[in-house]
């Protein structure tokens, strides 16, 4: 990989339900905040790769691409990455690819979805695509429902009670507050965690990210400087179907990606001191930062608990996912990786420390990219 | 997405999945996907005997270890109608006998069980059976540890909870269960000796049971033992039925208010049960005509049809 990838430009939506604004719109207002905090223009912009799950579902729109180049007043080419929850990472990797290879200077990045026009049931049945849909799909299982197992094992293996695993979404509510885009702008206690509706034993509905719509963009550049390097982009798979992995509460995936990652950059996993992770379910935030190597397995919840009691012996400089993460921000399908790198590079910038890093995964972390970027500024 | 093509490779793989097991998580989602009906659904994940793994239903409570057997289920109904059967698991209900005689116990004999919420008729269809074929039928004691009431018609036998237990320790239940409620402690079963008994005579063994009896039998004898009715109320609507129901329960005026909320709250489950375990039943019956109840069943079992009452 080239070391010269830098992250000169990123914007977003405000995530949530926006049910007056069609796909293109989301699209539009993204790309439009990406150039206008960048230091190239629109016509600088010579390949867009477009990220995105469900619009064919729940929008009847495919063709993004398409779309995408027409945002632009030159039309430049486009490409559509899927790689469900994670396509956001993957469509990041494929503009590295593109930018190594020479073939393009500036890329935009944007990641988009748009959930909120059709009914729960659609949806959910969309989503289950990122499952294995001749295994998981046929027991009646929903995303839910495959994280209300890993959590079921996880409880039991490690002795996780209820009321700890609460505090992972209080903290990720308490952190959204000061972030202006995210969906959920309001703390909740444990409490209020644990006593929410049952969704699928043991979660509750406040374990949950929820169902949003929104886009967030990013270019990157080997053109242009901004402050912020991609130090590393990884991405690794594991099995589709949960029923093919020896053990449930770990992911193999964000193991080879972070440790790729790590190698890449060059850095031990101490030096990161922002962290953005996939935390769909508050059971996946706890295993995110056991995968991480942030913790040994089991201990995750140590770290939440050190967060919400404002200790800040968490080992992690900044503490986890300062934006609210997928649970207070939204989780705009394949949006959800960009504005998780934008994140991190907004407080690199604002801190003035070096490395953040930023995991996203798809499905049950079927697929996992993984992104560190360094505060060169 | 449930397409022919893709119902038919899924169901290309129930052999491999047709085996015991045991559960490695379970979850239960109050909101199944779309085509898996209304109601709470729990899924395990299955650590099955030949080493490979796999997802279903479960059926019954369950905890992670816990043995489970196969069994095919209606699984799923999709939007064009095409309904589409899969392996659930069934939790296996802690008899303490040694389960690997169960699997050696030859064909008993048959069973005739009714089934059905309290107050439904039971009893009354078991009495006229038994008045009319009283050469071929005999009703099986039902063992509990509740308290003797007003009313109680004979078809129990009491016993104190110390000698259910060690009936139960011995091996003697061949299906027990225990009821919650919210006054007294209630545990019911049958006698393996009670059966036998009558067996021996060359009868027909009558059994009045509930949704947890029946599968405690149907788990010790097979299903091929039963010939099983289950028995509704009248009415077009659940809250008909559950009506009908609390209006017999009142009439008969065995059970003080207080049990009855108990008894509707078990039929609930009752009529969700005849729905999610048609496989349990040969008939199912709606009790509107005594006599023409009496009559299907005496149609339906050859032993009866041609006997002389």
């Amino acid at each position: 990989m080239i070391s010269n990838i830098h992250l000169i430009g990123a914007g977003q939506t405000r995530f949530g339900e926006l049910w007056d604004k069609s796909i293109r719109d989301l699209m539009e207002e993204a790309t439009d905040a990406a150039i206008a905090n960048s230091p190239c223009t629109a016509l600088d912009i010579d390949l867009i790769v477009v990220s995105n799950m469900l619009a064919e579902v729940t929008n009847g729109q495919a063709h993004l691409s398409a779309i995408a180049s027409s945002l632009l007043p030159h039309h430049p080419p486009a490409i559509r990455v899927e790689s469900a929850c994670g396509s956001g990472a993957f469509a990041l990797h494929t503009a590295m690819a593109m930018l190594e290879s020479g073939r393009a200077r500036n890329v935009l990045v944007i990641g988009v979805e748009k959930m909120t026009d059709v009914s729960m049931e659609t949806v959910a049945s969309a989503l289950m695509g990122a499952a294995d849909s001749e295994q998981e799909r046929p027991a009646g299982l929903t995303f839910p429902g495959i994280f209300g197992l890993i959590a079921q094992r996880y409880m039991h293996d490690f002795g996780l009670s209820r009321e700890d695993l609460s505090l992972v979404s209080a903290v990720h509510h308490r952190n959204a507050c000061a972030n202006p885009f995210a969906q959920f702008r309001s703390e909740i206690t444990p409490d209020a965690v644990s006593s929410s509706a049952a969704v699928a034993d043991p979660l509750r509905l406040l374990d949950c990210s929820p169902i949003s719509d929104g886009a967030a963009a990013c270019i990157l550049s080997t053109e242009h400087v901004n402050g912020v390097r991609v130090a590393a982009s990884q991405i690794a798979s594991d099995s589709l179907s949960i029923i093919h992995r020896p053990v449930i509460t770990s992911f193999s995936a964000t193991k080879d990606a972070a440790e790729r990652a790590l190698t890449e950059a060059g850095i031990k996993l101490k030096e990161i001191d922002v962290l953005e992770t996939h935390d769909c379910f508050s059971i996946a935030a706890l295993i995110n930062l056991e995968d991480l190597g942030f913790c040994d397995p089991g201990q995750g919840i140590n770290i939440y608990k050190d967060i919400f009691a404002r200790r800040g012996d968490s080992g992690i400089a900044l503490g986890v996912n300062l934006s609210g993460g997928l649970k207070g921000c939204g989780h705009p399908v394949a949006a959800t990786g960009i504005k998780q790198v934008i994140d991190v590079a907004k407080q690199l910038q604002k801190t003035g420390r070096r490395y953040g890093l930023a995991h996203n995964f798809g499905g049950a972390a079927a697929t996992c990219g993984v992104h560190i970027l360094e505060n060169v500024s | 997405m449930s397409t022919p093509p893709i119902l038919h490779r899924a169901q290309a793989g129930n052999r491999r999945k047709l085996q015991d097991g045991v559960v490695l998580s379970w979850t239960t989602m109050s909101h199944p996907l779309a085509g898996f009906g209304n109601r709470p659904r729990t899924v395990g994940l299955i650590a099955l005997d030949d080493g490979s793994r796999a997802l279903g239903q479960l059926l019954g409570t369950p905890t992670i270890g816990q043995r489970v057997r196969p069994r095919m289920v209606l699984s799923s109904v999709n939007e064009n109608g095409l309904r589409a059967y899969d392996i659930a698991y069934e939790v296996v209900i802690p008899v303490p006998v040694n389960v690997g005689a169960l699997h050696a116990t030859p064909f008993p004999g048959y069973i005739l069980a009714l089934t059905g919420p309290s107050g439904v008729g039971k009893t009354t269809v078991s009495r006229m059976l038994i008045s009319m074929f009283s050469a071929n039928v005999e009703s099986v004691p039902i063992l509990t540890t509740r308290e003797r009431k007003i009313g109680d018609d004979g078809e129990y036998r009491y016993v104190s909870k110390e000698k259910f237990n060690e009936y139960v320790k011995n091996g003697d239940m061949v299906s027990f269960v225990h009821l919650p409620s919210s006054t007294e402690e209630r545990w019911y079963g049958y006698k393996q000796s009670d059966l036998e008994k009558i067996w021996k005579k060359g009868k027909l063994p009558v059994v009045i049971t509930e949704m947890h009896l029946l599968r405690g039998l149907v788990e010790h004898y097979g299903r091929r033992s039963l010939l099983s009715f289950g028995l509704l109320p009248p009415g077009k609507s659940k809250r008909a039925m559950l009506s009908a129901l609390l209006h017999r329960l009142r009439e008969r005026g065995r059970d003080a208010e207080e049990h009855l909320k108990d008894r509707l709250k078990n039929a609930t489950d009752d009529l969700a049960f005849f729905r999610e375990r048609a496989d349990l039943f040969d008939r199912i019956l709606v009790n509107d005509d005594l006599q023409a109840v009496v009559e299907v069943v005496r149609e339906t079992i050859p032993s009866l049809r041609e006997a002389k009452n």
